[in-house]
């Protein structure tokens, strides 16, 4: 959003509130006022589901990823149990050289740390993190505050700030670029 | 219709004490966190010294010792040689328990109160398998010599046993670290902006390295969500197969007494009975000397008394099925083990274990003033680490005195490098504890805000009674 403001000449605005159901009204009225959906990003300190704010759900791999680790695990698990015997055969315990019973053990081990490795990475991939760059931001997010963060036709914006504080908000401002 | 009538009945005295129906403003909240994080007394300093002293003179100093002098220094002798390292080492995965049970058990579960006290027992989780994970490397004497266990292969092109217990051991403990390790990160990463946002100096550096960028946006929010719920399914099946696995590493013997089918939960549920009972121990520590009050309350110790009682009930039944099938069984070398402990040299410890695990908790825990009490509960729960204790050192080191070959039975007493080394990585413990506990938020506040703002008064005919609103 920040990239495209600079572009294409719209302006960019952090209206602050402290209460969920007038920021889930605010963005109705943004969106009636022709801002899309993709022009605004909600700040918080805690987490609404997306429907709360009535916000179109977050598209999302992590299952998949997370499935995709633990297969991998699965394999590393396979291959150090069923091949690595085979490369040098010695006989240990009367067991033989490939034993499920004990294979099972270490396949399940190595699958779940697939699982949880992956499941992590793919949070850092997904949300792009590490990402210390400057962003909007504003602490008072961390306080409890809403952030609606939104990009709007600069025309547009004198409505769009009267309607916010038609609806009692009375904190619109120009955000700041945070080193986060 | 009388004014009377229409009146509402207050809610309950006890349900206004509850945190999740008592908010307060976030920045209230914050500040109470960041404030219990960067207050440092004299007293801190100097326990924070001590425990340093004591981590160098037993893991620099005894472990130093033995390494350069060789594990004849340690007490182990023909015919036990597996001894108080052994026994720590259990207890310490059993204590790292306590992390994964309360939080992903208890999230998984939607059990609310467990939302200010998560991350304290996350903290002792990792703490707890680093301290644990020390003593295969301690118990090894040529310590060096650990990477024979990396699974690559030697210069013979030969690869490590992987049929064996103490590979699944090394490799499920690492599996479990570095999964425990990562639960507790993540939820700590809004935490740790919220701390960014008003810290200074170094530590504003620190919380900005960790935070990793955190906004907050709803995509940040979705995706750690969901990442927790995947780590809290996945974690759980790690813990049980963690303490499993290390009672696999007896079962699988022929020695007597450890050769058992039913090790395997038992050793589980003892795991989580002494890791609860930590976390009970911690928090009152932690809310006496970091006045975080407002956020540990009654109801916190009083379910998590109702957990410890719970659990001791799970562990005696484990234990007594253990016990009866010896018993039973009539086996002439079970009958030794079975005299050793009721009148051999470890009867005063076995009946002491008894006392702190079975008596104590069974005739006081059905009490909620007990419950509630900081004191009373301290001491059972100490007691029931004690006894915890006790309970794997009779199982590792006594039932090893005795075997079928009677000519072969022996005693061991531990050697002052040993007590040294045990007293050395408790202090580690306690040192990473209290010096983590001033650098990370020790109370998970956005989870606990989030309570709060899901948790309500709703009227139910004539009363307010507390409701919970399932937004997701």
């Amino acid at each position: 959003m920040e990239m495209l403001a600079k572009q294409d000449g719209s302006v960019i605005r952090l209206a602050l509130l402290d209460d969920v159901d007038l920021a889930a009204e605010n963005i109705v009225m943004l969106r009636e006022l022709g801002v899309e959906d993709r022009d605004i990003t909600v700040l918080s300190g805690i987490p609404y589901p997306e429907p709360v704010l009535g916000r179109p759900m977050t598209w999302e791999r992590l299952p998949l990823i997370a499935l995709s680790g633990a297969a991998v695990g699965f394999l590393i698990g396979v291959f150090l149990n069923a091949v690595t015997p085979l490369l040098y055969p010695i006989r240990v315990g009367g067991q033989p050289y490939i034993a499920i019973p004990p294979a099972l053990v270490l396949t399940y081990e190595f699958t779940m740390m697939g699982l949880i490795v992956s499941t992590f990475l793919g949070v850092l991939w997904e949300s792009t993190f590490p990402s210390f760059g400057p962003k909007y931001y504003h602490p008072r997010i961390s306080e409890g505050y809403i952030g609606i963060l939104f990009k709007a036709p600069k025309e547009r914006l004198d409505e769009i700030v009267k309607m916010f504080h038609a609806r009692g908000v009375q904190e619109i401002v120009e955000p700041e670029e945070w080193s986060l | 219709m009388s004014a009377d009538a229409t009146a509402l009945v207050q809610p309950k005295e006890e349900w206004r004490k509850r945190l999740l129906l008592d908010p307060r403003p976030a920045e209230e909240m914050n500040h109470m966190v960041l404030k219990a994080m960067t207050t440092f007394g004299w007293r801190y300093w100097v326990v924070v010294g001590i425990l340093a002293l004591l981590a160098l003179i037993g893991l620099g100093g005894a472990w130093g010792y033995q390494v350069l002098v060789g594990m004849g220094v340690a007490g182990i002798r023909r015919p036990v040689f597996w001894g108080v390292y052994i026994a720590n080492f259990v207890f310490w995965i059993g204590i790292s328990h306590s992390g994964t049970f309360i939080s992903a058990i208890l999230r998984v579960f939607k059990a609310e109160f467990r939302r200010p006290i998560t991350r304290a027992s996350e903290l002792m989780t990792t703490f707890a398998l680093i301290v644990a994970g020390m003593y295969p490397l301690i118990h090894l004497g040529r310590t060096w010599r650990f990477y024979w266990m990396i699974p690559y292969p030697n210069q013979r092109q030969l690869w490590p046993n992987f049929h064996s217990p103490l590979m699944w051991d090394m490799i499920a403990i690492f599996t479990y670290l570095i999964g425990s390790t990562l639960y507790l990160y993540l939820p700590l990463i809004p935490d740790l902006a919220m701390a960014r946002d008003h810290a200074r100096g170094w530590r504003h550096r620190l919380y900005r390295f960790l935070a990793l960028g955190w906004r907050g946006t709803e995509a940040e929010w979705h995706h750690l969500k969901r990442a927790i719920t995947i780590f809290a399914f996945a974690i759980i099946p790690v813990m049980f197969s963690v303490h499993t696995i290390v009672s696999w590493d007896f079962g699988m013997t022929m020695v007597p007494g450890w050769h058992s089918t039913i090790f395997g939960p038992y050793f589980v549920a003892g795991a989580i009975f002494s890791g609860v009972s930590a976390v009970v121990t911690v928090l009152l520590i932690v809310r006496k000397t970091m006045k975080l009050d407002y956020f540990l309350r009654e109801e916190h110790f009083d379910a998590l008394g109702k957990l410890v009682l719970v659990f001791s009930f799970v562990w005696t039944y484990f234990f007594f099925a253990d016990y009866l099938t010896e018993w039973y069984g009539g086996e002439a070398v079970a009958k030794e083990l079975l005299t050793l402990q009721a009148r051999g040299p470890v009867a005063p410890l076995w009946y002491l274990m008894l006392t702190t695990n079975i008596l104590i908790p069974w005739f006081t825990l059905w009490n909620k003033r007990i419950r509630t009490s900081p004191p009373a509960l301290f001491l059972i729960t100490l007691g029931v680490n004690v006894g915890m204790y006790l309970e794997r050192y009779i199982i590792v080191a006594g039932y090893l005195t005795r075997n079928r070959l009677p000519f072969d039975w022996g005693a061991y007493n531990p050697s002052p490098v040993e007590l040294l080394i045990s007293l050395g990585s408790l202090s580690t413990f306690v040192l990473l504890y209290a010096v983590a506990s001033r650098l990370i938020p020790l109370v998970p506040v956005w989870e606990v805000q989030e309570g709060q703002f899901v948790h309500s008064l709703r009227r139910v005919g004539r009363i307010l009674v507390p409701s919970v609103s399932e937004l997701e």
